[in-house]
């Protein structure tokens, strides 16, 4: 099958039964993606699949073929991380770590959908992504602080040109 | 006002936030060894039995298998426990639970490895289990350990309770019920480990204690000191279960025999078996008051369940005895806690050692207390609140950082007026609304025992400040906020300190991340290391700028004439010459906080150097149709004597309430029914109420810079406050947790489902 992650096309042969979340980890090597539960009640593996975040875990490798992947790997570039993670960084929404990969994925895709969101639209989107730690109010801090971030961008870009 | 601090109080970036946001951190399962071995446990078939035979043979025959251990194997001590050691690594003679581990296999993958312990043939003859407290107290009940049945019991006894109820004009008598709990960290526990060219193994753990992993390891391999290496992994939330061994004894086990890399990742499903739980309690607690609501006497017979192993039992039992007056003055005290073994899968360390079970139960008496006596429910609890100068149960007087008082005053706006304006505003028909106080207190560090920690600090001849400490930082941020410290006595950025955290090659033991002891007691080792290294720099610093010691100031990597930076002198000069005058650069702090142990029989004593306080608003409405409890809003005030990172005690409040309110209305775990994460549900995002959080910072003389702990505090009240409020809306008590939806229905339909004529 093939498929894009981070960009990156890959062309690979898969046995049947393997998980999306196996592929990614276990053969390409990216271990960002966590594994937390292994049933989609977690939310560590989520995963943008053609725009939409989706359980890694519950989703056969083979379903990968012809989509196109972002994985936490894929926000940052090398010079900077991406404007959703410096905001989580400013506003302390990590405290162990091992959710946030999957957090940044399913809100990544909320904002890509809807640079906008409300409080409701926000835990909409992250209520299939536990959190042990932080009691999510400083996740739900950053989120809004990219949404804002990026709507002040908007404005000033609009200003500008 | 400017702080007069360059460090402490700043909310710096945290140490490892850019591994962890962008996938580079490297949690156990993550760490990838060339040809790593997959190990698997076989764990017990039945409740209580004794081992007749283990046959192994037909496992070792599916090609792929690369060897089967049991305890015949362990060349060292097979017994684990950081309080008792009463818990073998592999069962060698009988099994007291289903999650006791009987076999280790190593193979080549998890499926092969999987396949082997399905065909690992074990006889049993099978004796008879016993599940809980009172079969296990019962005359003649079967031993579960050779020493009997009872792990230990605490015993608080001052002033003369018997007589003192006599005289009480109200006396509340209630039993409570908390059940067990599981952590539920999103990282499932795991390891993996190597043999080095020098013969060392090499373990990376997921951990909260890995000086204390590295001295169990060492014990069951019979190996020297240098022969083991822990290091700590990036650790996803531990909460008191990652102060257990996980893995760590396996994978030396299999490393030991197989000098090959191994690794070993529980799925969910057996980190759910296999690892520790909240202690479930049964608590009988009488509490007397005066006719004006001054609390005289308290009795308290509590139990608690820690099924099969100790683990951290005894401290649970010995710290929920000592919290059992709450915050609170109360001359005569009467405490027993007793810690029972039973064949449930084992109890250990969670969030708070009992305070929380312990405080349901003492702030529901409160509340009790308040409604009888016509008193209101924040006024009960100023009026008997611990103040500077106070007493507690053990005979300790609390001296200097006592914020209970400031705790209450600052919760007491958001009280009035949810009281006033919120309760009664029109809502739905079936729609209750209820506020409720919760209140704490709670001892930083192990309970009447010596907890000291150790660091080290380091300048190198290019002028760079090392900072090793073994203080796990299992993402609460110790890390962080013990940089901000040494950074804070050395004058410089914490972000230029450089780290090494959790491997026992380099760094010396700090203790374990837990009882909120961190920064308090690791804190005050860094200072401590820190003040020895810039007695050295000043003296230096003197000789070359020639004055005196007390006209230097710290700098940017330098030290000056205080109002003159220009004329400095840099701490890579200095390092220079402190070398070569043959003086140390690497200094080691030390701190113990002054304890007192507790008396066996009266438990009069002082157990800790420090208590931390707080109090929580909880606003809730009860859907009376359908047993729902929406949490609206928790204000939580907090005495951390000094918030060192405000934003990380925030993180730590408001993790803490979203825990709490998992205790208080969900968190069940069923020994036996509760399998994977389908079955037990903790908090996601749609459950959490707004939480204000309010920092109070009653300044602890002897803290780092004032600082004394917050982690198990933040979910300590929350619970409390959350029942009193549900109460308070239905005008009927629950007296078992979690109040679910059943059991909130069933007290809505007891109550009429129009809640109380009159609020209390």
């Amino acid at each position: 099958m093939t498929f894009e992650i981070n960009g990156q096309e890959h062309t690979l042969d898969i046995p049947a039964d393997i998980t999306a979340l196996e592929v990614i980890r276990s053969l390409l090597g990216l271990t960002g993606t966590k594994e937390g539960c292994g049933i989609g009640e977690c939310g560590a593996c989520t995963i943008v699949v053609d725009g939409k975040s989706v359980n890694s875990c519950l989703m056969l490798g083979a379903q990968l073929d012809g989509t196109k992947v972002l994985t936490v790997e894929g926000l940052a570039t090398e010079a900077s991380l991406a404007p959703l993670q410096e905001q989580f960084m400013k506003n302390h929404g990590v405290q162990c770590g091992f959710c946030t990969p999957g957090i940044l994925m399913s809100t990544h895709a909320l904002l890509e959908e809807n640079p906008d969101p409300d409080t409701e639209e926000i835990s909409k989107a992250l209520a299939g992504n536990l959190c042990r730690c932080t009691g999510y109010q400083q996740i739900f801090a950053s989120v809004k602080a990219a949404a804002t971030a990026s709507r002040d961008d908007r404005i000033t870009g609009g200003k500008n040109g | 006002m400017k702080s007069e601090y360059n460090s402490i109080g700043k909310n710096i970036q945290r140490r490892d936030i850019v591994e962890k946001l962008t996938g580079q951190a490297n949690f156990c399962a993550d760490i990838a060894l060339k040809d790593a071995l997959s190990l698997k446990v076989l764990r017990s078939s039945r409740h209580h039995a004794v081992i007749d035979k283990i046959d192994v043979s037909d496992a070792l025959k599916i090609p792929g298998v690369v060897n089967v251990f049991t305890a015949a194997d362990i060349p060292g001590k097979n017994l684990m426990g950081i309080i008792n050691k009463d818990q073998p690594l592999l069962a060698h003679d009988k099994v007291r639970s289903l999650a006791d581990p009987v076999a280790l296999v190593a193979a080549q993958t998890d499926e092969i490895a999987r396949q082997a312990i399905k065909v690992i043939n074990v006889t049993y003859t099978d004796l008879e289990p016993i599940f809980d407290i009172e079969a296990a107290l019962a005359p003649g009940a079967p031993k579960i350990h050779k020493k009997g049945n009872t792990l230990f019991t605490r015993r608080i006894k001052k002033g003369d309770a018997g007589t003192a109820f006599e005289t009480c004009h109200t006396i509340i008598e209630k039993k409570y019920m908390t059940h067990a709990v599981e952590h539920n960290y999103i990282e499932p526990d795991a390891g993996a480990g190597y043999v080095d060219e020098d013969g060392t193994l090499v373990i990376y753990a997921s951990t909260q204690n890995p000086h204390y992993d590295h001295k169990e390891v060492q014990g069951f391999l019979g190996l020297k000191d240098d022969q083991v290496r822990i290091i700590q992994a990036a650790t996803g939330g531990g909460f008191g279960s990652k102060l257990d061994l996980n893995v760590q004894g396996f994978i030396g086990l299999a490393l030991y025999h197989l000098k090959q890399p191994v690794r070993y990742v529980y799925t969910r499903e057996e980190s759910y078996l296999a690892t520790a739980k909240r202690h479930p309690f049964t608590i009988h607690m009488k509490t007397g008051a005066d006719k004006n609501g001054k609390l005289k006497a308290i009795h308290i017979r509590a139990y608690c369940n820690t099924g099969a192993y100790g683990s951290y039992g005894i401290a649970v039992a010995s710290r929920s005895a000592v919290h059992g007056t709450g915050p609170y003055e109360i001359d005569h005290v009467d405490i027993e806690c007793a810690c029972i073994y039973t064949n449930q899968p084992f109890c250990g360390a969670m969030r708070g050692f009992g305070a929380p079970q312990m405080a349901f139960a003492h702030e529901s008496q409160m509340d009790l207390l308040a409604k009888k006596l016509g008193m209101d429910p924040m006024e009960i609890r100023m009026l008997n609140g611990f103040k500077k100068g106070s007493i507690n149960g053990t005979g300790q007087q609390l001296i200097d950082s006592v914020g209970y008082p400031e705790c209450l005053e600052k919760i007491m706006p958001y009280y009035e007026e949810a009281l006033t304006n919120w309760v009664t505003e029109k809502t739905t028909p079936f729609t209750k609304r209820g506020i409720g106080i919760g209140g704490m207190w709670y001892g930083i560090g192990n309970t009447g025992v010596q907890n000291p920690s150790t660091a080290r600090i380091e300048l190198d001849q290019n002028g760079r400040v090392i900072l090793y400490t073994g203080c796990a930082d299992i993402g609460q941020g110790s890390s962080t906020i013990l940089t901000q410290v040494a950074g804070e006595v050395l004058g410089i950025a914490p972000e230029a300190i450089q780290l090494v955290v959790g491997d026992t090659k380099f760094t010396t033991n700090a203790g374990a991340t837990s009882a909120s002891r961190q920064t308090y007691i690791s804190g005050n080792a860094v200072k401590d290391a820190a003040e020895q290294l810039a007695r050295v720099l000043l003296t230096e610093g003197a000789n070359k700028l020639k004055v005196s010691k007390t006209a230097l100031s710290f700098g940017d990597h330098s030290l000056q004439i205080a109002g003159h930076p220009e004329r400095s002198v840099a701490f890579d000069w200095l390092a220079k010459r402190i070398h070569e005058k043959g003086v140390s650069l690497s200094w080691q702090g030390y701190f113990d906080p002054e304890t007192i142990p507790l008396d066996l029989e009266t438990g009069q004593g002082s157990p800790y150097a420090t208590y931390a306080f707080a109090c929580h608003l909880a606003l809730v409405e009860v859907d009376v149709l359908t047993g729902q409890v929406s949490v609206k809003k928790i204000v939580a005030a907090h005495d951390v004597g000094r918030a060192i990172h405000p934003e990380n005690v925030i993180g730590q409040i408001c993790g803490g309430v979203a825990m709490g309110v998992g205790f208080a209305l969900m968190e069940a775990f069923e020994f036996g029914k509760t399998l994977s994460m389908k079955d037990y549900h903790i908090p996601t995002c749609a459950d959490m109420p707004e939480v204000i959080p309010i920092i109070v910072e009653s300044v602890e003389p002897t803290g780092p810079f004032g600082a004394k702990g917050v982690g198990e505090p933040a979910l300590i009240p929350t619970a409390p406050a959350i029942l009193n409020a549900v109460s308070h809306a239905l005008g009927k008590r629950l007296y078992s947790l979690p109040a679910d939806l059943e059991s909130v229905l069933q007290a809505s339909i007891d109550s009429g489902h129009f809640g109380p004529e009159e609020k209390m």
